[in-house]
């Protein structure tokens, strides 16, 4: 039985609802889907007396547009996590592909700043990359983004199936190695001059609000705000597909039970290999649609993205969400959650004018709280299923 | 008082104070910087948040640690707050245009400070003329050069080159060549790597010096590499003062007190100065006469012509270079 079916049983095991004692109210709600939400909400509700700012609608904008892609490269972390794996290489991944979509798309190019690069003349040219201008152009381009992730992702699956390498090496090589084929290619310049469409991607409104009366005819741009987005939507997509594939299949169970136990998955029929493989795939194809919004978002491919504390951010968000480092337990609507809260401790530290280190040194604390926390739940689950 | 509210502080204030003081009223403004990694950076930094604070504007500092997505989200959160004005220190040029964009479409007057966007046509841009300047100081270095160099031998010239993402580096790469140039039949010229990191330079210079011992000119796009240098050359030889058998004629960029050190001892003959303080005065007071007229997408290129410092006109000028007088005030015992 999986941990999660003893987290649903959990309830049932507990006397009338009369009876229930604190402590198992407590439990329940360590033990619940929504713990993570109602720390974020009651985080919020906390600091908003102290920080206006915090519930005005220009700030609730930003921490949704930063949500979205680190929820997009989370999620993939999560399938990661799920079978006690680690993916270091996942911000590498980012730099490379945003490297590769840029290079293809790019309208122009300024060979004063490129020239040196070994992709000079080969892909990118003064007048941009091949795909530039061309009707599916971009389209072609997140293609190529995405095989070149489904690459990398299935060279670290198949070193840990197939060789038992161990996750962390393997992905800590890809993470150096990728990284460094990033900055040579374009021998560490950004490749700017993006097409609209693709940045719009990024950072494109589908629906802006105005909240306020009619008054005046015409509206202060800064009072309009970014409602729905294409990277809400990509990010949303994502996580629905990851959250049917990893909780509503029989893949997803697989995924699960590897992480559990790998050795009982074996004997039980599991094709863990063939699993292992195809999570770090989805691993890195998740990086790249994240190196998509990145990219987008910063009107340039990088081959300097996804570097420094990028992998905290990443690794962090899904563990804060409750997906254990052990293995095993993990679900989207929990990264999700850990993502939300993620992203608002960083903008609240900024609102409270914390410089960049101790913003760090906080969200480093903040991990560690998680992680001592999903060991707390890990024996909360345990005793609840005796 | 510390060293640069003596000095810098001072001169920006009783310089720049009829203007400041005249503001309206008391301003917010978000300063938003890349990292402080070096001098340049620590002492721009100090200039502009000392200036506007003693002039009672309120400074929400960010500093994005090199990360250029963390700095557009900083400036997002700031103009969340309701900041009246920006100011930044990008990653780089591109992610500058898309900050400079942002700020724009939200109708917040943005500067940014020396290091310039790839597109300068959107935001208050204060840059030094980094070709002309670089130029002056490489000129002087070739001169030494050649006059050293017996007959009509080639020569060969060493150019440690920024990260060229940074229009900055492209400029002074730019006035490199301008420099050699006049002179192309005499050197061959090779490029060093440094992506405006310590550690990278320090590695590829290693490999080019390895490669080629003979340098007779070498030119730094950043000062802040002159430790780096001396770090390559001294032990093997190659760091010497000016007259003494084996001097490389040595020429850098930005005019930090470790150059100003260097020049006066000898063993560097050249640096390209910015005006630090022209340029966060401009940046501060181009940032508030728009907020105190209401205008919010100010456009405006502020050149700074800088000058180069050497050995030749260091007892006339030595005051005029930043890193002098901090370098006076006893910036490198700290």
């Amino acid at each position: 039985m999986s941990s999660l079916s003893a987290r649903k049983s959990a309830p049932a095991r507990t006397p009338a609802p009369s009876r229930r004692t604190l402590s198992d109210r407590a439990t329940d709600l360590i033990l619940s889907d929504y713990f993570v939400l109602y720390m974020s909400l009651a985080y919020v509700a906390a600091l908003a007396p102290f920080l206006p700012t915090l519930l005005a609608p220009g700030n609730v904008v930003n921490v949704l547009s930063n949500m979205w892609p680190l929820l997009v490269v989370a999620i993939g972390q999560t399938f990661v996590l799920a079978i006690a794996g680690i993916d270091l290489s996942q911000g590498s991944v980012v730099a490379l592909t945003s490297v590769v979509g840029a290079m293809l798309i790019t309208t122009a190019a300024d060979p004063s700043v490129l020239s040196k690069a070994p992709i000079w003349g080969v892909v990118v040219t003064e007048a941009g990359g091949p795909l530039a201008g061309m009707t599916g152009g971009i389209l072609l381009a997140i293609l190529a983004m995405l095989i070149v992730a489904a690459l990398v992702g299935l060279l670290n699956g198949a070193a840990i199936a197939a060789l038992n390498m161990p996750a962390f090496m393997v992905t800590l090589v890809s993470m150096i190695t990728i990284s460094a084929f990033a900055i040579w290619l374009t021998q560490s310049e950004n490749i700017a001059q993006l097409p609209d469409p693709y940045v719009q991607l990024g950072k494109g409104d589908i629906v802006s609000v105005y909240i306020g009366a009619k008054a005046e005819s015409q509206l202060p741009r800064r009072e309009v705000y970014s409602f729905v987005t294409y990277a809400m939507v990509i990010a949303l997509s994502v996580a629905v597909a990851a959250h049917i594939l990893l909780n509503r299949t029989v893949f997803g169970r697989w995924v699960l039970s590897i992480g559990l136990n790998r050795k009982a998955a074996e004997i039980s029929g599991v094709p863990v290999r063939r699993v292992i493989v195809a999570v770090y795939v989805i691993s890195a194809l998740c990086a790249a649609i994240g190196a998509l919004l990145y990219s987008a978002r910063l009107e340039a491919g990088r081959p300097t993205l996804g570097e420094g504390t990028f992998l905290l951010d990443v690794i962090g968000a899904a563990v804060i969400g409750g997906t254990s480092l052990f293995g095993g337990k993990a679900k989207i609507v929990w990264t999700f959650f850990g993502v939300l809260f993620f992203v608002l401790l960083s903008n609240t530290l900024n609102l409270m004018n914390l410089s960049s280190f101790q913003v760090d040194m906080v969200k480093g604390g903040v991990i560690l709280g998680a992680a001592l926390l999903d060991v707390l739940r890990t024996r909360l689950m345990r005793e609840t299923r005796r | 008082m510390n060293l640069l509210t003596k000095t810098t502080a001072a001169a920006l204030v009783a310089a720049a104070g009829a203007t400041l003081g005249g503001q309206a009223s008391a301003a917010t403004i978000c300063f938003a910087f890349q990292d402080l990694e070096t001098e340049f950076w620590v002492a721009g930094h100090k200039a502009i948040t000392t200036t506007l604070t003693e002039a009672g504007h309120t400074v929400i500092e960010r500093n994005a640690n090199e990360d250029a997505n963390r700095q557009l989200e900083q400036v997002r959160d700031c103009i969340a707050q309701g900041v009246d004005g920006i100011i930044i220190i990008p990653q780089d040029g591109e992610s500058a245009v898309t900050i400079v964009g942002e700020a724009q479409d939200a109708d917040v007057p943005i500067a940014v400070f020396n290091r310039p966007p790839t597109d300068l046509s959107r935001g208050i841009i204060v840059v030094a003329d980094n070709a002309t300047i670089a130029e002056a100081a490489t000129d002087y270095v070739v001169e030494e050069a050649l006059a050293k160099a017996s007959g009509d031998a080639k020569l060969n010239a060493l150019i440690i080159v920024g990260d060229l993402g940074d229009p900055n580096a492209v400029g002074r790469k730019d006035g490199f060549y301008a420099a050699i140039n006049k002179h192309a039949d005499r050197f061959n010229v090779i490029e060093v790597a440094s992506e405006w990191d310590a550690a990278t330079a320090l590695a590829n210079l290693e490999a080019a010096v390895t490669a080629t011992p003979d340098i007779d000119v070498m030119f730094t796009s950043s000062d802040f590499l002159f430790p780096t240098i001396r770090s390559v050359l001294e032990p093997r030889g190659m760091w010497k003062k000016t007259g003494e058998e084996g001097h490389i004629p040595l020429a850098g960029l930005d005019g930090d007190a470790t150059a100003c050190q260097l020049i006066k001892d000898g063993y560097v003959s050249a640096t390209g100065v910015q005006d630090l303080y022209f340029e966060a005065e401009s940046a501060m007071n181009a940032i508030l006469a728009a907020i105190d007229a209401g205008e919010t997408q100010p456009n405006q290129v502020i050149p700074d012509p800088g000058f180069a410092l050497t050995q030749s006109n260091l007892a006339e000028r030595e005051m005029d270079m930043w890193g002098c007088v901090l370098l006076s005030e006893g910036f490198l015992n700290k």
